[in-house]
This record gives C-alpha cells, structure tokens and sequence, in this order.
C-alpha cells in the first residue's frame, strides 16, 4: 500500500507507522520536513532523532515555513541528541516498547494530541537482531494509539538488500512524485505552473531548469485556467551558478507578456547571484526573499 | 519611423593614445597644458600616474575639484588585466557622475616584472575593458625604458600616437586580442605547496565549491565574503571543464601569495583560450555567455589568466578575509 506524506498528516488518517525510501539527500529532507511539520500543524509533539542530519532538516522546516525556534522553545518539537538516539535502538525490544508506550502517554500528558517521530536511525543496522523485530513491534505499540512513526531509508546510510526488507517489513510506504533529481537538484511539483527547487543549480543539471520552465509555461498557457505566474519555490535552492540565474532571468523575459516569472523565497546567497545577473531589471520576474535563516540553535547540543 | 541623430561633439567611445618623454621634467611639462586644456573644457581628469607626478600638475595648476586621482596600483599587483579591470570600474562611476572624461597614466617601473610584458598586457586590455566608455586615455611611455619590449607593446597596443602635442593614427596598431597572440599574459610567480588540491570534472563542481567553502571560513572569511568567492572560483572552474578539458584541477593557498594577504586559488585545464582575456567587457545583456567570468573579476581582489603549452591558468585572490 502506498500513500504520500499528506495522507499520513491528516489527523483522522488509520496509518501509525509507514516507511518512505529517499532517493537523495533532499529528498531525505523533504520527507522528514513534510512528515514532521505536518505534525507540529495537527497539535501533535513531534520528536526527531537525530544522527548528524538535524541541521539539514531543521533548515528545511524552516524553509517549509516551521517557527523552529518557537516550537522548540515550547517543547512541541525536540530533537533527541546522537548518543540518545543511538543508546535507544540499541535497547532490548521489551525495554523499548515500554519507552515507546512512554512516549505516548507524555505527549497525551501534556495536552498534546498525540506524538509523532522519524530520525537517522541507521545506528539500527548494528543491532545483532536485525531491524525487523523493532518493526513489529511498533505496529503493535502503535495500532490505534495516537502516534505516527515515519520510518526513513535513503542509500547513503542503508544497504540495498536491507531497503528491499525494509520496505517489505511495511505494511505502508509512502511515495512522493519527482520530476527530476540527480543529489544535487531536486525538483518536485505543485501544481499547474508551479514547482519547488531544492538544493545546487550547476553546470551539471543547468538544462533540467530550463526544460522545466518551458514545460510549466506550456501547461500553464493550454490549461484555460491556468495561472498567469510560473511560481518556482526556491527556498531550498542553495546554489545558482551564474549561467543558471542568467538563464532564469532570460527564460522571464522571453516568457509572453502576459506571464510572470515569480521566484519565491530567493535566499541572500542566490539572491546576490541574481542581483548580479540583470534580475532587478527583468520586468517578468519578480523576487521574494527568505530570510536568511541564523545558526540552529540546536548545532550546540550535538557536540 | 523616427531616424535619430546620434552625432555627438561628446567622445562615446575609448580614445587610447600614447605619449613619450624623456624625463620626469619633460613629462610634466606636456602634463600640464594638457590637463589645464582638459579642464578648461569643463571635463573631469582621472590621473593614474606616479605621486610625484600628480603633485607636480596639481602645484602648476592649483587645486580643481575635477581633478581626480585613481587608485594607487600597490605592491602586489602583477596583473595588467586586474588592474585594467579595477580602472574600468572606477571610470564607471567617473564617468556616470561626470561624463567624459580624460585619463592620463604614465608608465611606471615597479610594475615591469621581469620583462615589462605587464604593460603590453595592460594596454591591449584597457582597448577590451575600456572599449565602449567616453574616456580619452593618454598612456605615457619613457623615451627609454629598461625593457624594449614595452615600447614595442606601446607602438602596437594603441591607435593613436601623440606627436608633437598632436594625436596622428599609429599604423603599427593592432588589435588587443592580435597583440596578445604575439606578447602573451604572463605567468605569475610560482608559489609553494598548496593547501588544498582538488581534482574535478563537470559533475564535481560542488564538491570543488564545498571544500573551498569549509577552507574560506576556515581561514576566517565572513559567510558572505566566503559564499561570493566560491561563486567566482566556480564560474572559473565551470569554463574550465566547459570549455578546457574535461579534467581540470583547483589549487588553493590559504595564507597569501608572499606579497598579498588572504586567499589565492588557481584553477589549470589543458584547453586553449579563444579569448586571451575573458571577462574584461561589459557583458551584454543579451548575451547569455561570458558574464561568469565578468562577474568573477568584480568579486576578486585580483583574477590573472594567463596560457601556455601546457593548457590555460587563471589565479585568483579573495583579498584579506572579511
């Protein structure tokens, strides 16, 4: 069965426990992002075990529009440190579900609506028993309890062969659509017109941004009610080379004169490219900042 | 449909003459009438020459508010491209303030290098760098200079000649690009073993871009500074396994080249340069290509491109970290 992130978000959804396999490290962020803003949003507390990837996911909440700061102020959301995370999925199963049930009933404890968590758990690849017994087991702490659990494979901390038994040891997988990702780039739709780009624009995956424009513009212009804006969410996009942000800003300008180009969430990094490359003098493309985001406030407590 | 009248008496384009003295004497005596002509005229005048030439015109003349003096080279510039690229900048806010304006440079001695090849190199890139700005340049050259190839750099690098006070059209004048076919960009001081030596091919750039970053703030370059550095290294790094060789290699020194502070990258293919000096014009903007290394140039305290047998170089400095 499978289902996306959205599915799993909805407050009366059935699903408590599902996996998702990355295909590269934004998309690792992307999921993690969804799973967990998606759970501060429903009133859920939302815990991230974290393995040296809390940065990346931190910064992609806050991409996704999260108050980080403010959730982890109040406790809503917490990131559980390395050690912690890795002194856990390497208890005994039976001491694990009893940490599991307490999990739940804190959460309920403190007036939230129920808790959710996901992480970098591939410290589980050292457990003598293998991952699947802990699988089992959260099927049968979760069933109708008010938790989610989202579990995370991506290849670059996971096997192949132990991926294929994951997915098999779900009874849910989660999948996203991917209009193009090579590591580097990520690029994913929403909607007639629009999409999100995450991660570097370079020599290597130029051309992708390109067509990408022109397929948008296309099915915005045949759509009867298409909209008038090409949206690309560049909040997660850290990277633009200069041929890149001159050829975004060529692409607005051929655009008809009827259409706009509208970066969204331009980061000052890609901003100051842009700025360089013509944009403040492209009239069909508009800019609309993010704020850079400060160092996370979490970064002290791996150490 | 409307024919418009473009004819000017304003100059709208580099007039790049050249002039010779015989001694510091003789050259302020030609100075000073015709800085005194040029600000009568109401044009503003940039000076890029020796201090104690500037004091002396400025003591003939008296102070003038349209008298300006342009920044001193300083002893680590080795590069005639950067500082035709550094001069290019400050006569375009000169010339978007005032105008027109006339430039006079004299020739000087600590920047020959070894064989004075610096000042042919500077010349043919203020024809590229300076090309479609109002500036009248005048370049003043010693009757005899250490070095004969500047001379014969001079007689080629500039289509006017000043004789007796007059510009005549100089027939030895070539183009920049065909000048430097003949006297090439030299190549810079070696340096030592480098910090950080990376290997790369088109699909590596941003592993070139993430350790060259890590280094920068490292060193103690801001986040800013770091980030537009890494912009200018990759664009360099992008031609070079764009246009170069599909393998090209990055050098990185942390601590200066032994006269400049800060950071200095070198970025080496085995290609061959179409253009012997990228990136000094104004790119346009239609022109999708060639703004990289434009943009490269405005961020680098100093960007030299230089070729050989052995392929096409480029170094670049950060400047002090900030």
């Amino acid at each position: 069965m499978t289902r996306t992130v959205e599915d799993m978000a909805s407050f009366d959804s059935t699903v408590r426990h599902a996996c998702a396999v990355a295909v590269s490290d934004e998309h690792l962020w992307e999921l993690s992002s969804a799973f967990l803003s998606a759970g501060l949003a429903a009133g859920d507390q939302v815990k991230y075990f974290d393995d040296g990837t809390s940065d990346r996911v931190l910064e992609r909440m806050f991409d996704d529009g999260v108050d980080i700061d403010a959730s982890l102020a109040s406790g809503q959301l917490e990131v559980v440190p390395p050690e912690a995370t890795r002194a856990a999925i390497l208890t005994p199963i039976d001491v694990m579900r009893g940490l599991v049930d307490e999990l739940i009933e804190d959460a309920l404890a403190e007036g939230y609506s129920g808790v959710r968590w996901t992480g970098q758990l591939s410290h589980a690849l050292n457990r003598p028993a293998g991952m699947l017994d802990y699988e089992l087991m959260l099927d049968a702490a979760v069933a109708g309890r008010p938790a989610r659990v989202l579990c995370l494979y991506d290849r670059a901390h996971y096997p192949d062969d132990v991926i294929e038994d994951m997915r098999r040891g779900h009874r849910v997988e989660i999948e996203t659509t991917t209009v193009y990702d090579d590591n580097l780039l990520r690029i994913t739709s929403t909607g007639i017109g629009s999409a999100r780009l995450a991660g570097e624009v370079d020599h290597s995956n130029r051309p992708q941004v390109r067509k990408l424009l022109l397929a948008e513009l296309d099915r915005a212009l045949r759509s009867p009610t298409g909209p008038h804006e090409i949206r690309l969410d560049v909040s997660s996009l850290r990277f633009i080379d200069v041929a890149g942000a001159v050829g975004l800003v060529h692409a607005a300008e051929e655009f008809p004169s009827s259409h706009k180009l509208v970066l969204d969430g331009v980061r000052p990094r890609v901003a100051r490219v842009l700025d360089r490359c013509g944009a403040p003098f492209a009239s069909q493309l508009m800019t609309i900042p993010r704020p850079d985001r400060p160092i996370p406030s979490t970064a002290g407590a791996d150490e | 449909m409307k024919i418009e009248n473009r004819r000017s008496a304003q100059i709208v384009a580099l007039q790049h003459r050249c002039g010779f003295y015989a001694s510091q004497r003789d050259l302020v005596d030609l100075l000073v009438p015709m800085v005194g002509a040029a600000l009568t005229r109401g044009s503003t005048v940039a000076l890029a020459v020796a201090p104690e030439t500037a004091d002396a015109v400025e003591e003939a003349l008296g102070p003038a508010p349209q008298l300006v003096r342009l920044s001193e080279p300083g002893p680590g510039c080795h590069s005639g491209q950067t500082l035709a690229a550094r001069r290019a900048r400050e006569l375009r806010e000169l010339t978007a303030l005032h105008g027109p304006i006339t430039m006079i440079a004299q020739h000087r001695s600590e920047l020959d290098g070894a064989d004075g090849a610096f000042w042919t190199e500077l010349d043919a890139a203020y024809g590229i760098a300076l090309a479609d700005m109002p500036v009248e340049l005048t370049c003043f050259y010693p009757e005899l200079p250490l070095h004969q190839s500047i001379l014969d750099g001079a007689r080629r690098t500039h289509p006017m000649l000043l004789v007796g006070g007059d510009p005549v059209e100089n027939p030895e004048h070539m183009s920049p690009r065909s000048v430097l076919a003949e006297y090439p960009a030299p190549s810079p001081a070696l340096l030592g073993a480098p910090d950080l030596q990376i290997e790369f091919g088109a699909w590596q750039l941003n592993e070139v871009r993430d350790e060259l970053e890590r280094a920068l703030l490292s060193a103690g370059y801001g986040r800013t500074r770091a980030e537009d550095f890494v912009l200018a290294v990759n664009e360099i790094a992008t031609n070079a396994v764009e246009h170069g060789s599909p393998d090209a290699r990055l050098y990185v020194w942390l601590d200066g080249d032994g006269v400049t502070e800060g950071a200095v990258c070198e970025v080496h293919d085995r290609g061959t340069l179409r253009d012997p000096l990228p990136g000094l014009a104004a790119p346009h903007s239609a022109e999708p290509r060639g703004r990289g290394v434009w943009i490269a140039r405005q961020i680098c305290e100093s960007l030299h491109v230089w070729s050989d047998k052995s392929g096409t170089h480029v170094r670049l400095h950060a400047g002090r970290p900030v």
